[in-house]
């Protein structure tokens, strides 16, 4: 679906395909942000770099899609949509999908951690799931 | 001495979900209505004005202008969609004061209902979500607006309930219309019936999706009495932006549940205008879901964050409720002509045309018109000589 990928944004992928979580990074107001753009969205500077986050975030908002709104996309319905904060880049936001955990426990605020089970597709995906397990 | 304008004709093709006629054919015949409404000819106007982003691909203002034989000494274009509707008028009054136009047409309309993608298709222009979004199945605006409904419930204990009931009011209202695109009743039931689509929204939480065309006709109060319509004046129409993209304003705004722009744009236009909010006698806002009609009437001053739910409970939003709100049925019962169509049904409450649907004694009415992240707010009134 992302056949003509802007310049900016192939960085991304390239980390994440390498396994790694990597955002944009702003050396003057050392801050990070989302999505790649020329110029930083909190203090408009243009010395942008790329530095990687640890993965574990938690859940702002979510949803259980069961249409096909798009045909292009071909992934099995239905399937949960989630909107995660990271812990070490505050503010920023990630669009993901949640694997390997309950629906009963959807709720805001629950911790998660990336999962890199799909880092290998074309294009790389990110994926999160619950930071606990059923077990612990 | 500033000169006030009004709406002087209005016209529109009846909305459906796939017409058998092209979008260019369905502009041409909504233009001709607004002429004919107001009694004027082609000859007439001398200034279009339509969005910057629709339109210029689909109908541009050269064709509409070369079918008509209307020579332009002005030219126009707006935000798109819901803004752009709200706000032409903010641009043919800059024409008309300073003596640029005389009389000024705009028109705006999708052909969503038949072209391939839809209103999904129309977010393919926003490179990051093409990129990032789009390959999660984030990828249509029910998916964008399940996000705010999740979080909203999370902050103010909002219920399905409180969504089923802006449903269930819009579906009344469009009973009353007969230009109306859904006029099958909803109850309570009917709502939970309603299949899901992204959790907790389901079909009836959605506008519906059109084919159509609407136009209306701006020019100076004083020109606009002799004419055939009674005048509706333009008490104030601004519009006002936030610095977000199409891309980042559903996942990276501080606090994604709230209608940009719609604040300052409703304060603006309520000094310009020398009015309270107590003045409005209905609003037509933009209902693209139950959801966004909710936190709208919260971002525009009708009551504080996480009380739109009860303002619709208690106070009513129907026709003849406390504050009547999209009289012909919305954005999720009339039409998705993102919002062009509440200017006209405004129009037609002010002239006291709008039938079963009329609310007794409208003497002012509210648009807002929302394509994010701006905003649009127009107060219209009757012209009380």
């Amino acid at each position: 679906m992302s056949d003509a990928l802007a310049p900016e944004f192939t960085a991304f992928n390239r980390w994440l395909a390498a396994g790694e979580l990597r955002l944009p990074w702003c050396d003057a107001c050392r801050r990070h942000h989302w999505y790649p753009m020329p110029r930083c969205p909190h203090c408009r500077a243009s010395d942008i770099g790329w530095r990687a986050v640890a993965g574990r975030a938690r859940l702002y908002s979510w949803t259980e899609v069961s249409h096909r709104f798009d045909p292009r996309y071909q992934g099995p319905l239905p399937y949960i949509v989630a909107l995660v904060e990271f812990d070490d880049a505050p503010g920023v936001r990630l669009v993901t999908n949640l694997v390997d955990t309950p629906r009963e426990w959807l709720a805001v605020h629950l911790p998660l951690v990336a999962d890199f089970r799909a880092a290998g597709e074309t294009p790389p995906r990110v994926l999160f799931r619950a930071a606990l397990t059923r077990s612990e | 001495m500033s000169t006030d304008i009004a709406i002087v004709g209005i016209g529109q093709t009846r909305p459906v979900r796939r017409a058998d006629r092209p979008l260019r054919t369905l502009a041409v015949e909504a233009v001709q209505a607004a002429l004919d409404d107001a009694g004027l000819d082609a000859s007439d106007i001398d200034g279009i004005i339509t969005d910057g982003v629709i339109m210029p691909h689909t109908v541009p203002r050269e064709f509409i202008a070369a079918q008509f034989g209307i020579e332009r000494g002005f030219d126009g274009g707006t935000s798109f969609g819901g803004a752009g509707n709200a706000c032409a008028p903010e641009l043919a009054q800059l024409a008309i004061r300073g003596g640029r136009a005389r009389t000024v047409l705009y028109y705006f309309g999708v052909d969503w209902g038949s072209r391939a993608g839809g209103p999904y298709g129309f977010h393919d222009m926003y490179p990051a979500k093409m990129a990032f979004e789009k390959p999660y199945g984030f990828n249509a605006q029910p998916t964008y607006f399940a996000l705010w409904a999740r979080r909203y419930m999370h902050e103010y204990g909002m219920t399905p309930d409180d969504l089923a009931a802006v449903a269930i009011a819009h579906r009344d209202n469009a009973l009353l219309n007969p230009l109306a695109q859904n006029r099958k009743p909803l109850t309570r039931e009917g709502y939970y019936d309603s299949r899901l689509v992204a959790e907790p929204m389901r079909v009836a939480d959605c506008c519906l999706i059109s084919d159509g065309v609407g136009a209306f006709i701006m020019t100076s109060l004083e020109r606009a009495r002799d004419l055939r319509q009674p005048p509706v004046k333009v008490l104030a129409s601004r519009f006002a932006s936030e610095p977000f993209t199409g891309d980042d304003i559903f996942t990276q705004q501080r606090e994604i549940v709230r209608v940009t722009g719609a604040h300052r744009a409703m304060e603006a236009a309520l000094a310009e205008a020398g009015i309270t909010r107590g003045d409005i006698d209905f609003a037509e806002l933009y209902d693209c879901f139950t959801i966004s009609l909710l936190v709208q009437l919260e971002d525009l001053g009708f009551c504080a964050r996480g009380e739109a739910p009860a303002l619709v409970r208690e106070r009513g939003i129907g026709v003849h409720g406390g504050l009547p709100v999209n009289t012909h049925g919305g954005l999720l019962a009339h039409s998705y002509l993102l919002g062009v169509e509440h200017v006209l049904e405004a129009v037609r409450q002010l002239r006291g045309q709008a039938g079963a649907a009329q609310v007794a004694s409208a003497e002012i009415g509210l648009v807002g018109g929302w394509s994010i992240p701006d905003y649009g707010v127009l107060l219209l009134g009757r012209d009380r000589r």
